[in-house]
């Protein structure tokens, strides 16, 4: 058993990740958080084929749809919020390259929550008798759909309700703000479904802003969500969830989201962006170049950085991480 | 554009809008607002009217008070800096509104019918048919609209006038409002009543009490009946009682553009 579980973000892509795969993200917020730098990896390493959980549409999803790599998703919200449509999921949902399954936040939470109990079915009060219920991407000639969520008796009052389908995708790659070497994880902000997603998926992989000591969870352990015993691997990469939101780390870079979201909305701009902001760096040094340190350091500067000060004193620097890391290849090695 | 002000006043018709929307709430009251301008109507009535309005997003943020002008998300920083807690979707969406605790909810829309249901999900060419073919222009997708539509004691749902935003049927139903009319909703059992009215930049729709159709019920100082009518895609009943909405005061425009510091309200 490695001391910790910090693995470089190429490793933990090539590791835990495979095409035609059912892959979670967590938060799964189009502009709070979400881990968008693993799937820029994930484009990196030619991942196709993926069937996306995500509770909602983010940069990550819209940028895997537009380059082509997924061909099958499930949201509850599939917009980017006030920054508008997400132009690479529309575009690859118009054109028939992927099957979006739509529901809605209720029930993308429902379900993760019916995966972690194990249970066959979650009651569904909420998207029956909407066309949710009603009509199906992946079944779409079966009109109205028996199998999405097909009615069901309410033992008790005779009511007629639907029926969730639970999810247990095969991975979730959560992005956090603080983890620990061994995986225990702070999220500042909402969490969104990332609780019942932990416990949802087969496998956990953690993505996190920044590395703190261990005596940290130990000083704040209601605030530990996420603990070592479920996840297989942390990441560390500070500024994971660009140009989305990381509450306490920093904020949405408004102009990349917008800059982003229009490169998207082409085939030819979705190429130029993938050669330019996903294969183009070669570390966490370069990548933050790419972003560059003028825009991180007014991103840096959030109306939300006093969240992070009661952390800060357990906070690695990238030179502790980076001896950590070494200690545990050397481990794995042997 | 309806969505100018094209006429010499002191306000633009999406200010009316959000002020006539933030007038349905009321002090004390539980509620919920959806992302963008239903969340700068709700706020506006916490500035103005309701300071004790419980208020939350779906995001499981409270709390909270935005900061730097119109959030990007029902989960951006500019929410997330002054909160007193945050949770999780099941909270907000289930435990507190699926459960029906909550009184009220806003909610945007990219089509709506007569009888209020809602379409966020994409555009079709005619009806979409027996076997669910690509949409022409897809759009947001549900969100968590259809949980607030569900279970929220009643509804707020604003929009912006315009014929092809008002259908006689939406193509897709994506919340549910009064589905076909009478009492259809109570087949599902939805803990919540309806929408309570539709808000537009042009005037104010309220549901009739047994059929549920909307009709108009009053029109804004710089609109009319006619421009209403011409403005809706079906045959728009006119209420008996059909008014004149007040126009907004200086304290309410002033407590409105507090919230809206960056003037998400008044740009074209």
């Amino acid at each position: 058993m490695p001391s910790n579980k910090l693995l470089p973000l190429a490793e933990a892509v090539r590791r835990y990740t495979w095409d035609g795969m059912q892959y979670a993200s967590g938060a799964a917020l189009p502009v709070g958080s979400d881990a968008i730098v693993f799937g820029r990896e994930l484009l990196r390493q030619q991942r196709r084929d993926l069937h996306g959980i995500f509770h909602c549409n983010t940069q990550q999803l819209n940028l895997l749809a537009g380059a082509g790599a997924a061909t099958k998703a499930e949201c509850g919200f599939s917009g980017l919020e006030v920054f508008g449509f997400a132009n690479g999921l529309r575009r690859a949902v118009e054109s028939g390259q992927l099957a979006l399954e739509d529901y809605s936040n209720l029930a993308m939470a429902a379900r993760l929550l019916g995966g972690a109990m194990n249970w066959p079915f979650v009651p569904a009060t909420v998207n029956i008798g909407s066309d949710i219920q009603d009509r199906s991407a992946f079944a779409p000639d079966e009109y109205p759909s028996k199998r999405k969520i097909p009615s069901v008796t309410d033992p008790f009052s005779g009511r007629e309700i639907g029926a969730f389908s639970p999810l247990k995708p095969d991975l979730a790659a959560i992005h956090v703000s603080l983890a620990d070497p061994l995986g225990n994880a702070i999220m500042l902000g909402t969490e969104w479904s990332r609780f019942e997603l932990s416990r949802a998926a087969k496998k956990v992989v953690l993505i996190a802003d920044a590395i703190v000591d261990t005596d940290c969870m130990r000083q704040f352990p209601n605030l530990v969500r996420i603990p070592d015993i479920i996840v297989e691997a942390v990441v560390y990469w500070p500024f994971a969830a660009w140009p989305q939101s990381s509450p306490g780390l920093y904020d949405v870079d408004e102009s990349h989201m917008k800059f982003m979201n229009k490169a998207l909305a082409t085939e030819q701009g979705t190429a130029d962006y993938v050669r330019d902001f996903v294969d183009s760096y070669s570390d966490i040094d370069s990548y933050l170049d790419l972003i560059g340190r003028d825009t991180i350091a007014k991103l840096s500067d959030s109306a939300t950085s006093f969240l992070l000060d009661p952390f800060r004193q357990w906070i690695k620097t990238p030179a502790e991480i980076a001896a950590l890391s070494a200690e545990n290849s050397a481990e794995v090695a042997a | 554009m309806s969505t100018v002000a094209n006429e010499n006043l002191p306000y633009t018709r999406q200010e009316m809008m959000a002020i006539a929307t933030g007038r349905e709430l009321r002090d004390g009251e539980l509620a919920i607002f959806g992302v963008g301008l239903s969340m700068l109507a709700g706020y506006f009535a916490q500035a103005h009217h309701a300071p004790n309005i419980r208020a939350m997003t779906e995001g499981g943020v409270y709390g909270a008070t935005p900061v730097g002008g119109l959030p990007w998300g029902i989960e951006c920083n500019r929410i997330s800096a002054n909160a007193t807690s945050f949770t999780n979707a099941i909270d907000a969406l289930g435990f507190l509104v699926a459960s029906g605790r909550c009184d009220v909810g806003i909610i945007g829309a990219a089509q709506v019918d007569k009888f209020g249901n809602v379409n966020t999900t994409g555009i079709w060419e005619g009806e979409i048919g027996d076997s669910y073919r690509l949409p022409k222009t897809r759009l947001t997708g549900a969100g968590g609209a259809n949980d607030i539509a569900c279970g929220a004691g009643r509804v707020v749902i604003m929009v912006t006038h315009e014929p092809k935003r008002f259908a006689d049927k939406v193509s897709y139903i994506s919340s549910p409002g009064y589905l076909e009319g009478g009492n259809a909703r109570e087949r599902y059992g939805f803990v919540g009543k309806g929408p309570s009215a539709i808000i537009t930049t042009l005037g104010i729709l309220r549901p009739d009490p047994v059929s549920k159709e909307f009709i108009l019920e009053a029109y804004y100082a710089f609109s009319s009946i006619e421009e209403i009518l011409a403005s809706t895609g079906w045959d728009l009943k006119v209420s008996p009682t059909v008014h004149v909405v007040p126009e907004p005061t200086p304290e309410e425009l002033a407590a409105l553009r507090r919230v809206d510091a960056t003037g998400a309200l008044r740009k074209a």
